[in-house]
Formats: C-alpha cells, sequence, structure tokens
C-alpha cells in the first residue's frame, strides 16, 4: 500500500468518530429541518437568479456548503492535533516524507469534504428536488465547489494548526473563525435583504462563494457572477494552500 | 542545544547508552540521527546508508521511540497498535499476531479496549514502546523509554529489549537513570555541553575513572578516630560520625587492612564493615563535573 494511501487511512481511522459523524449528521438537519421551516413563516421566498425558492430548499443547500466547511475546519485540525498528541514528529521519523503527509492530510480534507457535501445532498434532496435543474454543469459545479472548498477551509485549519501553540489560543481562533464564516454568510439567509454593511462583509467570506456556487450547481443557474465566484474560490483555495504547504513544510521539531 | 564534533560508533547487535546531563544535548543527537533535523556539517552514516542523503531510506529501517509522548487520543489500545503496524504496511494477519503478543509482553490486556486518551501516564508509554515493535526494524532509538514506568513494568521493558537484542536488533538508548544503563548497556557515550567526554564499556568506565571504592565501618563505641588514621595515605575519610566511618580510596585493599590494624591496636571492636565499588552514577557525576572544569 502506498505511504499517502496509508496516512489517508489513520487520518480517517482517527477523524471518523461517532461523535464527528453524529456531529456532521444532527448539527444540520436541525438547521435544514428545524431552522428551514421555523423560518419559512418569516422568509417566505429567496429570490436566487432567475428563480424564487423556498426558504427550507434555499438553507438545505446552503447546508451542503456548510457542511463542507464544518467537517474539512475539522479535519483540517489534525495537524493540531497530531502536533498535540506528539504524532507529527512521530510520523515523521517514520516511512514518510513531509510531503507526504502533507498530501495525505489534503486527500482526507478532499474526501471528508465530499462525503460530507453527498450526505447533504442525500438528506436535504427532497426539500429542493421540485426546483433542481439538472444541466451538463450540476454535477461538475458542486464537485469543483466541494473540493475547492475543501482545500480552502482545510488550508485555514492548517495554517492555524501550525502557527499557534496554545490550546486555549487554538479554541479562541477556530470558533471565532467558524462563527464568522457560518453566519456572516448566504449559508442561512439572503445577501439581498441584509443590511449593506453585513451583505458586503458575506463576500469577505469564502463560504459565500461556496454556498453560491454550489446553489448555482444544484439550480442550474450560471452566469458571470457564478464564474467569478468560482474564480475567486479557486484562487483562494491555492493561494491559501501553498501558504499551509510551506508553513507545514518549514514547522520545526 | 547545539552539539558539536560528535563522533559515534554503535555497535550492530549491541545496546548503545548514551547518557547526559539535562540539556546535554542527548535529545538534539538523538533528533539528528534519528533525521528530524539536518545537521549543519559532518558525516552522518547509519546501517551503512548516508543519513544526509538518504534520509527516508534509514528511517524505513529504524524504529523510535520519542521522548515526548505520542499518541491517538481517539483510538482504543489494541487499535493504536493495529493502526501504527499498518502505517509501517505491515500485512494484516502478521498485524493481528503481534498486536496479541505485544498486549501480553507489556501487561496491556486488561486495557486494550481502553482509549488511549483515558490512560494514565504510565499505561500510555507501554502503549508507546509496545507500538514501535510492531514493525521489523534494524535499529532502535529508546529516547527515556522508561519515563513515568514503575519498577516492575521498567523491568519489565528492560528484559523484552535485552530479549529482542539477542535476536540482533540494535538499540540507541538515552536515560537519566543510570541503574537501567548499567543493567541493558553493552557501551555507554556520555555527553555533556554539546560534546562527547566519555566512550566505553560500563566496565572500562568504572576502571578508567572509578578506581576508588568507598569503605564504611561501623565500630561498637562513639570515638573520633580521625586522628588515628591521619596517617594513612591515599585515603579519605568523608563522614565520621563516631559509630559510622566512610572512607574512600583508590587503593581499598591495604587501606581496609590498614584501617582494620589500628582499631585492632586500639582494642575498638569491628560491628559491620563494606567495600563498596563506585557506581555507574558516581562515575558518570565524576566525568561530568571534570567535563565542567
Amino acid at each position: 500500500m502506498h505511504e499517502i494511501i496509508r496516512l489517508v487511512n489513520r487520518n480517517l481511522t482517527i477523524s471518523l468518530n461517532m461523535g464527528f459523524v453524529i456531529w456532521q449528521i444532527i448539527f444540520p438537519l436541525i438547521y435544514i429541518f428545524v431552522a428551514g421551516f421555523a423560518y419559512t413563516a418569516l422568509i417566505h421566498q429567496v429570490p436566487f437568479g432567475n428563480k424564487t425558492l423556498d426558504y427550507p430548499a434555499f438553507i438545505a443547500t446552503g447546508m451542503i456548503g456548510f457542511n463542507i466547511m464544518n467537517s474539512t475546519l475539522i479535519s483540517g485540525i489534525i495537524i493540531w492535533n497530531d502536533r498535540r498528541h506528539g504524532m507529527f514528529e512521530q510520523i515523521l521519523v517514520g516511512p514518510f516524507t513531509r510531503a507526504q503527509y502533507i498530501v495525505s492530510n489534503v486527500y482526507t480534507i478532499g474526501i471528508i469534504g465530499l462525503v460530507s457535501a453527498a450526505m447533504i445532498t442525500a438528506v436535504g434532496y427532497p426539500l429542493f428536488f421540485k426546483q433542481v435543474e439538472f444541466n451538463i454543469l450540476t454535477v461538475p459545479l458542486v464537485i469543483f465547489a466541494s473540493i475547492t472548498g475543501s482545500i480552502l477551509f482545510g488550508s485555514i485549519a492548517s495554517i492555524i494548526s501550525t502557527r499557534l501553540k496554545s490550546s486555549e489560543g487554538f479554541n479562541v481562533i477556530i470558533n471565532t473563525v467558524f462563527l464568522f464564516f457560518a453566519f456572516v454568510s448566504t449559508a442561512f439567509y439572503p445577501a439581498q435583504g441584509a443590511p449593506p454593511i453585513l451583505s458586503t462583509a458575506f463576500y469577505f467570506n469564502p463560504l459565500t462563494y461556496l454556498v453560491d456556487v454550489v446553489r448555482a450547481g444544484i439550480f442550474g443557474y450560471f452566469n458571470s457572477l457564478v464564474a467569478t465566484e468560482m474564480i475567486i474560490l479557486g484562487v483562494g483555495a491555492v493561494i491559501l494552500f501553498v501558504i499551509a504547504t510551506k508553513l507545514l513544510s518549514k514547522l520545526e521539531m | 542545544m547545539a552539539v558539536d564534533n560528535i563522533d559515534l560508533q554503535v555497535p550492530s547487535g549491541k545496546i548503545f547508552g548514551f547518557l547526559g546531563p539535562n540539556g546535554a544535548g542527548k535529545t538534539t543527537t538523538m533528533k539528528l540521527l534519528t533525521t528530524l533535523i539536518p545537521p549543519t556539517g559532518g558525516q552522518m552514516n547509519i546501517l551503512g546508508i548516508d543519513a544526509i542523503k538518504s534520509p527516508l531510506e534509514v528511517r524505513k529501517k529504524i524504529g523510535v521511540v520519542l521522548q515526548q509522548p505520542s499518541y491517538e487520543p481517539t483510538l482504543s489500545v489494541e487499535k493504536a497498535l493495529d493502526k501504527y503496524g499498518m502505517m509501517w504496511n505491515v500485512e494484516k494477519n502478521i498485524r493481528k499476531d503481534r498486536v496479541e503478543e505485544l498486549l501480553v509482553a507489556f501487561d496491556l490486556v486488561d486495557i486494550r479496549k481502553k482509549k488511549n486518551d483515558d490512560l494514565s501516564i504510565g499505561q500510555r508509554r507501554r502503549v508507546q514502546v509496545a507500538r514501535e515493535f510492531m514493525h521489523d526494524m534494524e535499529l532502535l532509538f529508546l529516547d527515556e523509554p522508561t519515563v513515568g514506568l514503575d519498577p516492575s513494568a521498567r523491568r519489565g521493558l528492560l528484559d523484552f529489549i535485552k530479549g529482542k537484542v539477542k535476536d540482533g536488533l540494535t538499540i540507541f538508548f538515552t536515560t537519566h537513570i543510570l541503574e537501567e544503563a548499567e543493567y541493558l548497556c553493552d557501551d555507554i557515550a556520555i555527553i555533556n555541553k554539546g560534546k562527547i567526554i566519555a566512550v566505553d564499556t560500563p566496565g572500562e568506565l568504572k576502571n578508567k575513572f572509578g578506581k576508588e571504592k568507598t569503605i564504611k565501618i561501623h565500630i561498637s563505641e562513639q570515638k573520633d578516630i580521625s586522628s588515628l588514621l591521619a596517617g594513612i595515605p591515599e585515603c579519605t575519610i568523608e563522614h565520621d560520625s563516631g559509630v559510622i566511618i566512610t572512607v574512600r580510596s583508590s587503593h581499598s585493599e591495604q587501606v581496609l587492612q590498614d584501617i582494620l590494624k589500628i582499631l585492632a591496636s586500639n582494642d575498638m571492636a569491628v560491628e559491620d564493615l563494606s567495600v563498596v565499588p563506585t557506581s555507574l552514577e558516581e562515575i558518570f557525576l565524576s566525568v561530568v563535573k571534570n567535563s565542567n572544569a
């Protein structure tokens, strides 16, 4: 078995514990079915491109992006946990190179991101299936968003993991980053109805781009704005990935 | 701690002890030898491989138990052993047998289902050391492997290591516990301030640096006999409570005879007497002290 596959196997084994899986399923389900239907009274319909979406359909598709972010932020902290529990050095005195360790983390994050996206798509499908419009771009757009989003958020978690030393600092930063990404985005509510400052802030958040591209794929709507969002998402993922890799390769023993 | 001009040859199939005070450079040397950090100069040949040019080739043939704890908190003891074997590409059926063997050898059977996060420090350390024997290797680096272990677990580990060496494994071993080094090691190097200050077998180190022996004499009555023994050459009275006299000398046999004669001629009865050879610990302290001076 190749070294990277062995490391991915190990990463998945340590990440996919029962708590993680429950968190990954229950948390978005609460948002989709509780918040989704509870807020329907307040937010009847949401304009999206040339369509108007029911709020449950809007939030269910938002949860796909949200779950990709959530799961990859968590799996991105493999590096943090490895450093904290001495496994980072232990792996690097084993039959692995630093590059293999980095690549294995990227694969792990990508796999978890894709599985999370598939899981929420399956769960949320009954809510948005009436408005789904499959076309040639649907699946590639959702896959593109899942992979670039995973790499982007995984890289952010990796960067935080390499820079911080104390558990308290790490927890504060991760929670702050999570709150900002989750709630200052178009995952839960549309940018159109928000105050101008907030709706502008939405576009400083990569989750907004990720969610918009996922929705564009699922509802079959593609225009120049979606293309721009895809470019921003892709470029952001590449830049953050390069930074994360450089920081990780320079991480002192 | 930087290390400088370290020149070490570790014979195959032996246990090589690497001793030194805190901050002497032991862990830095260990990190260099295990290729965790590259040296700024010099040569490093491990198992016939140039470790600077081909660090990965070296790492494929060695095992390392680092000083710091390392564990997967979410895995059970048996799962952690199995996954570690998988990471080393050990076949599944071999892994299964080795897990059972190591659970017994390291007294982990009762806690096999417990998660690493729930273990005591000593239990976790046992898992960490046991885990390294999941894969085959030619050379094993052990950086203070007995830290946190109780005396019985410690002795069990040392005996397990001895058994592995009989099977042909070479071991590079650092410790602070000098009795362990004396019990286990075929050769010993002492490092201080980043430089090697002594390398030899424990016996030869004793011959070189431990000629002095300690003589303890317990007499029946309380008398100050320092003045009586003042004339004996090469003899230092370290302690005289009037009942117990502790004498150090490099000519212990002659000195002992002289003391007994003096005591007899002064009608002083000896209740108890012992001659203690210099321990490795005393040699270590003396060598490090001389090196600091």
